[in-house]
This record gives structure tokens, sequence and C-alpha cells, in this order.
């Protein structure tokens, strides 16, 4: 009895500060204020009809696409590559990979402005789906090499054995069979984009900006009781996320 | 009359040490040969390089006169049963058993018949929309064998098919691999570590040690009359002496530290003199009486009662000494007591010491 209680009181500890912004989000006050004087939906209503605030959510929804996109293609070959092979420097390998996650994102952002200047992709899309696709390489690394070094090896043979040659195997046997944690990967990735305000700062200019840049550009003007409606939305993005990646996992697709 | 052959078969993974040293081989059509030994002595390996996933370093292998050697295992028609079933998750029973008719692109008519078939060859007519997950070890077992043979191979190799069940299912899988067998008729070559599954099943066994063949015969032949030391210990029970054949005596046999014995002429004839080893198998040990000539004093230190049968663990002048009795104990045989067995002189089998 006593761990469960001390889990909960935990998980209140942990959950608290961000729960708290789902009854403000239905609050009538003009400012932020707890607990809120009353309740409205006025401020879901303000997000869902303002210009200012759908764009830069479509800009958010479009770049984590990207970044995700870029993040696969990076991630599927190397980790097939550092998982199945021997080679010389492997750590150092797993290192690299790992370093978007060790360098500090403000170090990270000062870096990518300099650089995506140069090639004039500073306030692109683009650009944000490039910094933000490399910095969504560790977490996708992480689950996709762990789904591979899960993955029976027989099962391929198994494949072979019965006259699928490499392509066959790979389309049949081995894409299926990952296809969950390639999935939970790739859902990481973008959540990890979807939710990234430091780089975002710095290089998605006028011509991109994301929901999270936007949310600190309004805290900081006008302290916008929207942001806690914006808030609540990426919370439960976030929550539904890895509700649908649990599922995933639990239970591996039943068809080819 | 060979139809698969392995003609010298090396695999080195280092450049140094060889994991299969040197193995030929010839399987018969239709034969049940068990690759046996101890793990890391290269019979997994063996039987990787006949299905393709590993290439030999040097050797050949050929079937039915085709050379195999450097054909991808998809090239090959060899079907492949693996310890731990390697049956496809995310496909039912039905799918998994018509994958390989789909690969090799079998008549659509054709395959659903063939699955059918080998779903009710291996008992499991019933699951063929389950899942693999939805199956006890023993079921998914039996399906990665209607896989493995619903092409028609050429060969059947199975590594360890049973080696993750458990013992009463293990044994009633035996004998259904055996039926399986005779119903198909298909060559399958076995690979075990389970001694006794060898014996009960194959009709060859090929003893490996160290990436060598030790011996290639019938279980019996491998029982009685082990061409080394090795596999005299490795299969069954062995009591093992040191000795000296004498060419002129006729059968006589100096055992070290336990004097003379006699033993088969012919066999003794057959080796000339020097240095064997002397194999008596503990269910030949017998209570000495008046008829046998090799009798041994012993005093009883162990009893090991298994119901059927009695284990009496000895010590005869510093040689441990095993004795297998069917039954129950005798009153003479007891802990602590000093007891004479003997063994008849072509219980006695010969090794040549090298």
């Amino acid at each position: 009895m006593a761990p469960l209680i001390l889990a909960f009181l935990a998980a209140l500890f942990l959950l608290a500060p961000i729960l708290i912004v789902v009854p403000m989000s239905f609050s009538t006050a003009i400012s932020f204020q707890f607990p809120p004087p009353a309740y409205w939906l006025g401020y879901y209503r303000k997000f869902f009809t303002s210009e200012a605030w759908l764009e830069p959510a479509l800009n958010s929804f479009v770049i984590a696409l990207g970044a995700m996109a870029l993040t696969m293609l990076l991630v599927v070959p190397a980790a097939f590559g550092y998982v199945r092979y021997r080679f010389r420097g492997k750590s150092v390998v797993n290192l690299l990979m790992m370093s978007p996650l060790i360098v500090p994102h403000v170090v990270s952002a000062l870096a990518y402005y300099g650089f995506l200047g140069r090639l004039k992709l500073a306030g692109t899309h683009l650009g944000v789906i490039v910094a933000h696709g490399v910095l969504a390489v560790p977490v996708a690394f992480l689950v996709i090499t762990a789904t591979l070094k899960g993955f029976d090896r027989n099962l391929e043979r198994a494949a072979m054995s019965a006259g699928a040659g490499p392509l066959r195997t790979f389309v049949h046997v081995t894409l299926p069979v990952l296809r969950p944690g390639m999935l939970v990967g790739a859902l990481f990735a973008f959540l990890s984009s979807f939710n990234e305000a430091v780089v975002a700062l710095f290089i998605a200019g006028r011509g991109a900006v994301t929901l999270p840049k936007k949310m600190y550009e309004s805290i900081r003007l006008e302290s916008d009781p929207v942001i806690a409606v914006v808030s609540t939305l990426l919370v439960s993005a976030v929550v539904l996320g890895v509700l649908a990646s649990l599922l995933v996992r639990r239970r591996p697709s039943p068809n080819v | 009359m060979a139809y698969l052959r392995l003609a010298g078969l090396v695999k080195s993974y280092d450049g140094r040490v060889n994991a299969v040293d040197d193995v030929s081989l010839d399987i018969a059509r239709g034969e049940f040969l068990t690759l046996l030994g101890p793990s890391g002595s290269g019979k997994t390996t063996t039987l990787m390089m006949i299905a393709g996933f590993e290439e030999p370093t040097r050797g050949a292998i050929e079937l039915a006169g085709e050379d195999l050697t450097r054909r991808k295992p998809y090239e090959r028609n060899i079907g492949v049963v693996f310890q731990n079933y390697a049956l496809f998750p995310h496909m039912t029973v039905a799918r998994n058993v018509a994958f390989p008719l789909r690969m090799r692109r079998f008549p659509r008519a054709q395959q659903a018949m063939r699955v059918g078939q080998m779903l009710r060859l291996v008992g499991l007519a019933d699951y063929a929309d389950r899942y693999p997950r939805e199956l006890s070890g023993g079921q998914q077992q039996r399906v990665a064998l209607a896989r493995g043979l619903v092409f028609n191979p050429d060969v059947l190799l199975l590594d360890e098919p049973l080696g993750a069940l458990d013992k009463s299912l293990r044994e009633q899988m035996q004998v259904e691999l055996k039926r399986i067998h005779r119903e198909v008729g298909v060559t399958m070559v076995y690979v075990t570590h389970d001694q006794t599954e060898a014996m009960t099943m194959s009709d060859r066994i090929a003893v490996f040690n160290r990436g060598r063949l030790e011996q290639v015969a019938p279980p019996l032949e491998v029982y009685h009359r082990p061409r080394t030391r090795f596999v005299g210990e490795f299969i069954g029970d062995s009591n093992f002496f040191r000795g000296t054949v004498d060419p002129a005596s006729g059968g006589r046999v100096e055992l070290d530290g336990l004097g003379l014995i006699q033993a088969d002429p012919e066999a003794c004839r057959r080796i000339g003199g020097g240095l064997v080893d002397v194999l008596v198998r503990p269910e030949r040990l017998q209570l000495a009486g008046p008829a046998l000539p090799n009798t041994i004093s012993m005093k009883i230190a162990v009893i090991v009662n298994y119901g059927d049968s009695v284990l009496v663990i000895g010590d005869a002048g510093g040689h441990p000494i095993r004795m297998r009795m069917a039954g129950a104990p005798l009153d003479a045989v007891r802990e602590g007591a000093t007891v004479t067995v003997a063994w008849s002189p072509t219980d006695a089998h010969l090794i040549p010491h090298v």
C-alpha cells in the first residue's frame, strides 16, 4: 500500500504544474489566475478562429511531419548498420548519434542560426525541418535500435530458406515485424519537433513561426490566456501520442 | 549412395580457429541423420552451412550431384526448423505455412491444398486462423515443421527443435517427428546435444567434438562400439579403464592397477597391441557369478535408486566404478559393503589409445 501512495504523490508532484493549465484554459479571467473565477470556452473559440494562432499550429504540424520523415530517413539505415554489423569505432558512432541530446539546445540553436542563415534557410520551413530532424535523431535512434536488437534474425533466415530473396524478406518479414517499433520512433520524432521551442525561437524567424515560438512571444508581449488553451491541447496531443505508442507496442499488427 | 554430400567442410570465423574442421559426410536419400555433440562442437555451424546461412571457408556441399556450396539459401530447396520456432508473428498459422509456397509462386489452389495437407499432417487443422502467440510451444514447433515441409524440400534441417520444450512434450514430439519422417520420407538432418534424442530417432548419428567428426554410425554401434573415448563418454554412462593389449596372449588385456582381464580375442587381434581405453557400460556389469572371468572387487560408495533400476557407484583401488542393475537393490548391495563385480569378455570394448 505504502509504495502505491508514494507513487501517487510522485506522479502528482510531476504532473500538477502541467495539469494546472487545464482548468486555466477554461477560465474567464483576462490574465493568468488560479483558481479561475469562472469557466467558459471563450479562449478555445479564440484559438480556433484566430489566424494568428492557427497558422503557427499548421506550421508546427507541417514541420513536425517533415522532421519526422527526415529523422526516419537518417535513423533507420543507421540503426540497421549499428545493430547488425561490427566495425571499428562503433561506440563513437553511438556517441555521435546521441550528441544532439548532449549538446545544449541553445548551443545547437546558435549553430543552426549561423549555418542555416548562410544557406538562406533561416526563417523557412525547410530550415526548421532540417534542425528538428537532426535534434530528434537520438530519441528515434534509441527506440529503433532497441527494437532491432530484439528482432530475431532467425525470422529472416526462415524467410530465406522459404525462398524469399533479401528484398522480399525485408518487405514481408523484417519490416512488418519491426513496424510497431518504427511507428513509436517516428511518433517520438514527431512529438520532439512539435514541442521544440529553443531552436525554433532562433531560426523560425517570421516565416515559419511554430506553436511553441508563438506561445513564447505571446506570453512575453500579452500574457494571453489562449496560451493555456494551446498548452492543454499540446499536453493532450502528447498524452494521445504516448497512449497510441503503448497500443502499437502491445499488439503486433494482424496482417502483412 | 550419397544424396547430400559434405566434402572437407571448414568454417573459420577468425582465420585461426576452425569452428568446423574438415567435416566430410555422405547422407543417403530419406535418411534421418543426427549431428550430435556438446555446444560449440560445430554441429550447428555445419547445419547453417547446409542451409546456406553460413558460407564455408573451404570444402563443398553437394545435393544429388549438384554443387550447392555458393548458392544462396533462397536458391536451395532446403527447409529449416529452428529451436525458437521463428514463426512470423504477424501471420496466422495458415499464412505462415503458405509463406514458402507464396515465395515460390505455387498456384493459388495448390497453395490452399498443400497448407491443409500439412496442417493435418502435424495435427493442427483446426488452428489455421490462429496467430503463433496464441499457441503453445509444442504447437508452434508443429507449425514450423509444417512450414519447413510444405514446399517439398530436398532436405529438412532441424536445429535443436525440441530444446525449448519440457521433457514429456519432448518425448511426445520425438515420436511425432519419427512418424512424420516415415510418412513424408524426406531426408532430415537433425542437430541436438541430447544423446537420448539422437539414440531414439536417428538412422545414423554423427558425433561432433571440437569441430571434427568423431564417428558416424547407427545409434547402437555408436553406443556399443564408440570409435573414440570422447564418443564413449559423451553417449551413455560409462566405465573407462586404461590398459595394454598383449598381441600374443589371445585376448588378454592388462588393466592399469586392476590386473589382467579377458577381452574379445578378435578385437585384440584387430588392434594388434599397445595402449587401449577399455569401455564397459555400467549395465553390463553384474554381481560376480562363478562363470565370469573378469572380476573386480569394489567398495560401494553411493546407491542411487531410480525405481526401475539402481545405479551403484563404487571404488576399486582408486578407480571409480559405475554399475547399473535392473529392479530393486539386493540385500548384499548397500552403501559401505564390498562386492565383487564382473563382466563378460565381449562386453569390454577396446579403443586404441592415441
